[in-house]
């Protein structure tokens, strides 16, 4: 078609509008599918930002979780570590975000989209035991799901793109605390929600060192367990930052 | 004061408490006779039916939270779905034993293993063993490691497996191991191969 230059200004701005358009969206689509986790390169140097870590004290509300001893049930353990694992992180200049900081009830969904939408460096979940001795870092085990079909990331398998990055946190955090000499296994595991999240996430699973359950819920064990995790995690970051520059 | 209203209401509230107390009588009695429907007796599994052949059972053990295998000679059928439940039998036999490594209830029971699809296995259990299991992410995964191991140990062509509970789906086995998706035998293996080492 050939440009009619009597053609009517109105025509002559839908055209114009037309052709920007187009070239939006084709611009658009060269784009990373998910920017906010490749952000574009930039000539200038990046903002540092803060590194956040999301712990989530496992169960709480109307779910318990197991019962260590008659008056300690897991969610109330859970939520006293991350706390001061929180307190430990801080002391580090580590910010942390906790998704429960009570009391409450929050689905296994829930979870996840809290996690998934503050872009954390590391997710980590908290749970105790009286099974076993020490520490158990756990990253997900994959369930046969469907793969991500087009621009739909399936839920289940959301962690698939970021499975090595956390087997990667869970070498280094198991290596860090072995140094302590403290017992300590690195485990995958079918543990909602690490599953649903697409960022590193791990799960750490705590238990008595000397087959007394109600250790778990002592003060001090709490807080060397939270000292060394905390010493642990800020390991990570370094080199997180060095290789990934600030985290989204 | 007239004695004959008083003799009368006496006779009359006699006669009513022997009625009710018959009545009563006759609903006991249906009762007992109703309660043996209401709590039937523990499904006793059948023992199985063909030779006796040799299979590898992975067993769960809580102390180390580790998994081990044994090799054991079981009398077992020649239909792989009867096959597959009293091989999940045997090892529900060695947990709810008195000095069991991974303490499950006796009242445990394996309902059914059905074979639905080419490489998908679906077994149902009952709640009890549910109910009954350690609370805790290793103590869950060592029971459902050792059930997929066990399957693919000594069944061929088995790829994924679903784990029902009294015929439903249920989100978690006791609060931390998810039964909401499909376990892939070649990632429950890598996690058996980790339970292992230790």
């Amino acid at each position: 078609m050939r440009w009619n230059s009597s053609a009517s200004p109105q025509a002559r701005f839908v055209l114009t509008c037309s052709v920007i358009w187009v070239g939006s969206l084709l611009a658009f689509n060269q784009s990373p599918a998910h920017p906010t986790l490749s952000p574009a390169p930039s000539n200038s140097t990046p903002t540092p930002q803060p590194v956040l870590v999301v712990i989530d004290p496992a169960h709480g509300g109307s779910d318990p979780g197991a019962l260590l001893t008659p008056e300690s049930p897991e969610k109330e353990i859970t939520l006293a570590v991350a706390r001061r694992l929180r307190q430990e992180l801080s002391a580090r200049g580590i910010t942390s975000q906790l998704v429960r900081d009570g009391d409450a009830t929050v689905s296994l969904d829930q979870r996840a989209a809290i996690a998934n939408s503050a872009y954390p460096l590391l997710y980590v979940a908290i749970h105790a035991s009286s099974l076993g001795s020490g520490l158990r870092v756990f990253s997900a085990m994959m369930p046969a799901a469907g793969d991500n079909r087009g621009p739909f990331l399936n839920w289940d398998a959301a962690q698939g793109p970021f499975l090595e990055r956390s087997k990667a946190a869970q070498q280094q955090l198991v290596t860090a605390i072995q140094k302590t000499r403290f017992p300590v296994r690195a485990l995958m595991a079918p543990l909602r929600p690490l599953n649903n999240l697409k960022v590193s996430a791990l799960a750490i699973e705590i238990s008595p060192t000397t087959g007394d359950a109600s250790q778990v819920g002592a003060t001090g064990y709490q807080q060397m367990i939270c000292s060394t995790l905390a010493n642990a995690i800020a390991s990570l970051v370094p080199l997180s930052t060095a290789k990934t520059g600030t985290q989204p | 004061m007239n004695s004959r209203p008083f003799v009368l209401l006496t006779v009359c509230l006699f006669v009513l408490t022997i009625a009710l107390s018959l009545y009563v009588w006759q609903l006991r009695r249906t009762a007992s006779d109703v309660s043996p429907v209401l709590n039937p007796p523990r499904a006793v599994a059948p023992p199985g039916t063909g030779p006796a052949k040799p299979a590898t059972l992975w067993v769960a053990h809580d102390k180390p939270g580790a998994l081990r295998t044994i090799s054991i000679s079981l009398p077992l059928s020649s239909e792989r779905q009867r096959r597959a439940a009293e091989l999940l039998r045997a090892l529900l036999n060695i947990y709810s034993a008195k000095d069991s490594p991974h303490p499950l209830p006796s009242t445990s029971e394996i309902h059914s293993v059905y074979y639905v699809d080419p490489g998908l296995v679906v077994i149902d259990v009952n709640s009890a063993l549910a109910y009954g299991q350690t609370s805790g992410v290793l103590a869950e995964e060592l029971t459902i490691a050792s059930f997929v191991q066990t399957l693919s140990a000594n069944q061929s062509g088995i790829l994924r497996v679903k784990i029902l509970v009294d015929g439903k789906e249920r989100s978690t086995l006791a609060g931390h191991a998810d039964l909401s998706g499909i376990y892939d035998v070649a990632q429950v293996s890598s996690l058996a191969r980790q339970l292992s080492s230790q």
